[in-house]
């Protein structure tokens, strides 16, 4: 009989237990999908893009109505936390940061230093780590966050994927999460850099929905350059093609394109399919010394002018070409690094990892050592196929 | 209605129970006993034209082959009687060795047997002056054919099913397994019914020790009536607080013989095509014949499909309540978003809308089967009205839970077998209630207890869950997996005597 009353006890437990601790259901979730932070004297001021789901979600459900496909909620606060529950006067059901996609520091904030607003974002348990940090350039957040999108209804998803895409397939834009930021923040010998946003067009026309019906968008969101941080502070931008360099130099280039002019007046352009980068600090007569190798594989994706492909030294030259073109846009990007005195390269924790003991004589002023320090690069580009087409329809042409 | 056969004590005892000689009194006694039943037959002819001699012909109606008795019976007795050839016998042993022209006869002298032989169907020969009957076997009652078997169909396989006839039965199974080593225990079981219980098995090759326990088991029932072998299964079942059935049953002979070759006991009941069989283990109840009747690839592909939707129809709505309530984060974002859309007016938590689509569903399904064949129609119908579009349309449920609740309620009925149907369909309810207050959580401590309550079940002394837990290697072979008929050359480990089968295979090397 005994045997029989425990699991009946259990249940009557079970019952009383049932206040279905963190329950909540899907209809009584506001759905935020980008957090934008900015200053606002010397509040921050938290912006929130919640999804309205009838409108993005196609079929039934939603109900009739033109409404926006996302609602941008914005509090003032000292603290995020505070701002984040303060929202709730507005919000009419309760703030779910799960799927947040995108968090946009405003330059303001970044100028001042992140390390404060990134406390929060990474102790609270509710919010994924897999999200994009990006700064928002020449705007404030809670602008980027009032505008809308085409195709991608939601206007975080758009950035998110943009994010995604573009780093896939053109070098300068850059992913950063949460954790790898938080690495780079509290690391010594790096420095982070972040991608930045900007917003582009009518900002007033891009908020309402009316004006989504035009074919060229109002207003438009974009990635462009990177934002060079010392420690949590930004310190300034880096425009493309040091955008471009900083990721050859860190490997983080997928794809990308880039093109040489020919001295004849042709340019041929590779498409690069595979790169693999590493970067070296060494101590060389008591001077610590970095280099940077880059390995590059590329196909010919467009020759245009008189040029003959088939020719081996074509390609060697195209090689050579690249090679150095590479290098000089890393080289520019280290020194602009350099220039603002920030290693956002990682150097310094080269050096640490080649050697601890030197490191350990400089990692109290290694920005001014890496100011000063020299940096060898070295680029080996390689051809693998030139496409569909052997010569170019210019030289064909003329024969 | 207490019958003779357990008449209070005391006046069986008086009634003595031997025949008396006379045949007027024997035949007064048996009307009594019979309360004077109007399909008793009793038909008193006068034999013998020497010395004619007064005889009964006594049987019941419908249960005795009425063409039988009057040929081999009253023709021989009444008509063809050639009492020349009586030398020195007494009436009693002429008729038996020389008249009767039938083929199974016995003999009867005292009134149990009497009894119990004509509610067999059998017709019992009383004479005058002597106090023994001779029991003819002339059972004829009508029974059903064999048809194929409606619980269990498969596309390629034998098309015959058990009856409800007790012999057809064993024969069915004789016919596949010509084996003098298979035996057949008949016991009668059920103080009113008398119904006959039969245990088939292959000596040498099923367990000793699991016969043993079997008979231990059907000799100690004691109940009144055993209508259906659910009867015997709920007697000799080894746990009862389980909701899990540890007998299996089967209407198909090719099953039954199955299990017999791998040395499992087979218990056929009287009165019903559904045989029984132990010991039943958990990877019994989601195999399906037809698994041999493919190629193993086939096979063992399919069985993982089953498996699959035993899982489906076990968690399904649970899943779906723990994630859309408590893990929002482990789906992908426009998931969530288009199913808030579809919740968006929805009025109940989802486990309620999970609860009341499940319980519309159960209540659809358990209406069509006990509705009429002929409304069958309107049933589903309404039901796919009420389920599919209406409940959306209404705002009671949202589309994905209608999904949801579909493939739930499809994959159910993939379960070859209905009782482990029932089963899962129970325990998926605790699962919701479970998934529900805890989210993932509550299912996994669900599946944990439940996997602990299946490693506590026994049938028959094989513990429930071999061959996973104890993980036995070589019975792999035909678990989760259905290796080539090359690879299945062992009877399964806890169950077998012998351990090969004997097989040999075409080598088209050699």
């Amino acid at each position: 009989m005994k045997k029989v009353l425990i699991p009946i006890r259990v249940c009557m437990i079970l019952i009383l237990l049932t206040g279905c601790w963190n329950r909540r259901e899907l209809n009584d979730l506001a759905i935020n999908s980008a957090l934008g932070i900015d200053k606002s004297g010397d509040q921050y001021l938290l912006s929130a893009q919640v999804i309205n789901p009838g409108q993005i979600s196609p079929g039934r459900g939603g109900g009739g109505g033109n409404y926006a496909p996302v609602t941008t909620y914005r509090t003032k606060e000292m603290t995020i936390f505070n701002a984040l529950r303060k929202m709730s006067r507005q919000t009419p059901r309760k703030l779910y940061q799960g799927h947040m996609r995108m968090l946009i520091i405003g330059e303001d904030v970044a100028r001042e230093g992140i390390a404060e607003v990134v406390d929060f974002i990474e102790r609270d348990h509710e919010f994924r780590s897999n999200f994009f940090i990006v700064v928002a350039k020449g705007t404030r957040a809670e602008k980027i966050l009032s505008t809308l999108t085409h195709i991608e209804k939601n206007p975080a998803e758009k950035m998110f994927r943009s994010l995604e895409m573009s780093a896939k397939a053109w070098a300068p834009t850059v992913e950063v999460r949460l954790d790898q930021l938080v690495s780079e923040l509290i690391s010594p010998g790096k420095n982070p850099v972040l991608t930045a946003i900007q917003l582009n067009g009518d900002i007033e026309e891009g908020m309402t929905v009316d004006k989504l019906e035009s074919v060229p968008p109002p207003s438009i969101l974009q990635y462009g350059g990177s934002a060079v941080f010392k420690k949590d502070v930004l310190v300034g931008w880096f425009n493309e093609n040091e955008s471009k360099g900083y990721n050859y130099a860190m490997g983080n280039v997928r794809s990308t394109t880039g093109f040489v002019r020919d001295p004849r007046g042709g340019k041929i352009l590779g498409e690069v399919i595979r790169t693999k980068a590493r970067i070296e600090t060494r101590v060389q007569n008591g001077n610590p010394k970095g280099s940077v190798f880059v390995e590059v594989t590329a196909n010919i994706g467009e020759a245009m002018g008189n040029i003959d492909i088939t020719d081996p030294k074509t390609i060697d030259w195209f090689e050579n070409e690249s090679e150095e073109k590479i290098g000089s846009l890393i080289q520019s990007s280290i020194a602009k690094a350099k220039k603002w005195k920030t290693d956002v390269f990682g150097f310094g924790e080269a050096l640490q990892r080649s050697n601890p003991d030197y490191w350990a004589g400089v990692e109290k002023d290694w920005d001014q050592t890496f100011a000063k320090l020299p940096v060898e690069v070295q680029v080996d580009f390689r051809i693998k196929q030139i496409g569909t087409a052997n010569q170019p329809i210019l030289k064909r042409l003329k024969e | 209605m207490r019958g003779f056969f357990h008449k209070d004590n005391q006046q069986r005892k008086e009634n003595a129970n031997g025949l008396d000689t006379s045949l007027s009194k024997n035949i007064e006694r048996i009307q009594e006993i019979f309360y004077h039943s109007s399909d008793l037959i009793i038909r008193e002819i006068q034999i013998g034209k020497t010395e004619p001699i007064k005889a009964g012909i006594i049987y019941i109606e419908g249960l005795a082959d009425l063409p039988s008795i009057h040929d081999y019976i009253m023709e021989s007795l009444m008509l063809d009687m050639d009492e020349t050839n009586r030398k020195q016998q007494n009436y009693f042993d002429f008729i038996k060795q020389q008249v009767l022209t039938i083929g199974d006869i016995a003999y009867i002298s005292d009134f149990d047997s009497l009894i119990k032989a004509i509610l067999n169907g059998g017709a019992v020969i009383l004479l005058d002056q002597q106090a023994q009957g001779i029991h003819a076997k002339a059972k004829g009652w009508k029974d059903r054919d064999i048809s194929e078997p409606h619980s269990q169909t498969l596309v390629r396989g034998p098309r015959e099913g058990f009856t409800e006839t007790f012999s057809t039965n064993t024969s069915l199974i004789r016919r596949k397994i010509k084996l003098p080593d298979l035996c057949l225990e008949t016991y009668t079981i059920g103080r009113m019914t008398q119904t006959e219980v039969g245990i088939m098995y292959i000596k040498g090759t099923a367990g000793e020790h699991i016969v043993q326990e079997v008979r231990k088991r059907i000799r100690s029932i004691d109940m009144d009536g055993v209508l259906e072998s659910a009867y015997i299964e709920e007697m000799i079942q080894d746990h009862s607080l389980t909701p899990f059935p540890t007998i299996y049953n089967t209407e198909r002979p090719d099953v039954v013989a199955a299990a017999l070759l791998e040395g499992r006991v087979a218990i056929l009941t009287q009165g019903t095509p559904f045989v029984l069989v132990v010991p039943a283990l958990f990877n019994q109840f989601y195999q399906s014949p037809e698994d041999y009747y493919h190629r193993a690839d086939i096979s063992t592909l399919i069985r993982l499909l089953r498996l699959l939707a035993l899982f489906i129809a076990f968690l399904g709505p649970s899943l779906y309540v723990a994630i859309t309530t408590f893990h929002q984060e482990m789906l992908p974002t426009p998931l969530p978003v288009g199913l808030a859309a579809q919740r968006e007016g929805i009025p109940f938590p989802a486990f309620v809308e999970a609860l009341l689509m499940e319980t519309t569903f159960e209540i659809l399904r358990e209406a069509g089967i006990r509705m009429p064949r002929a409304v069958g129609q309107a049933i589903s119908i309404v039901g796919t009205v009420v389920i599919g579009d209406a409940a959306v349309n209404a705002g009671l449920a949202s589309p994905a839970m209608v999904i949801v609740v579909s493939i739930t309620a499809i994959s159910s009925f993939i379960i070859p077998s209905y009782d482990m149907s029932i089963s899962i369909r129970i325990l998926r309810f605790l699962i919701m209630a479970l998934a529900s207050s805890f989210g993932l959580f509550g299912i996994f401590v669900g599946i944990f207890a439940l996997v602990l309550h299946l490693c506590s079940l026994s049938s028959f002394g094989v513990p429930y869950t071999a061959p996973f837990a104890p993980f036995i290697v070589s019975d792999q072979r035909d678990a989760l997996f259905r290796f080539p008929q090359l690879g299945l050359m062992f009877r399964p480990h806890l169950i077998r005597r012998t351990k090969k089968k004997h097989s040999t295979f075409f080598n088209p090397t050699s």
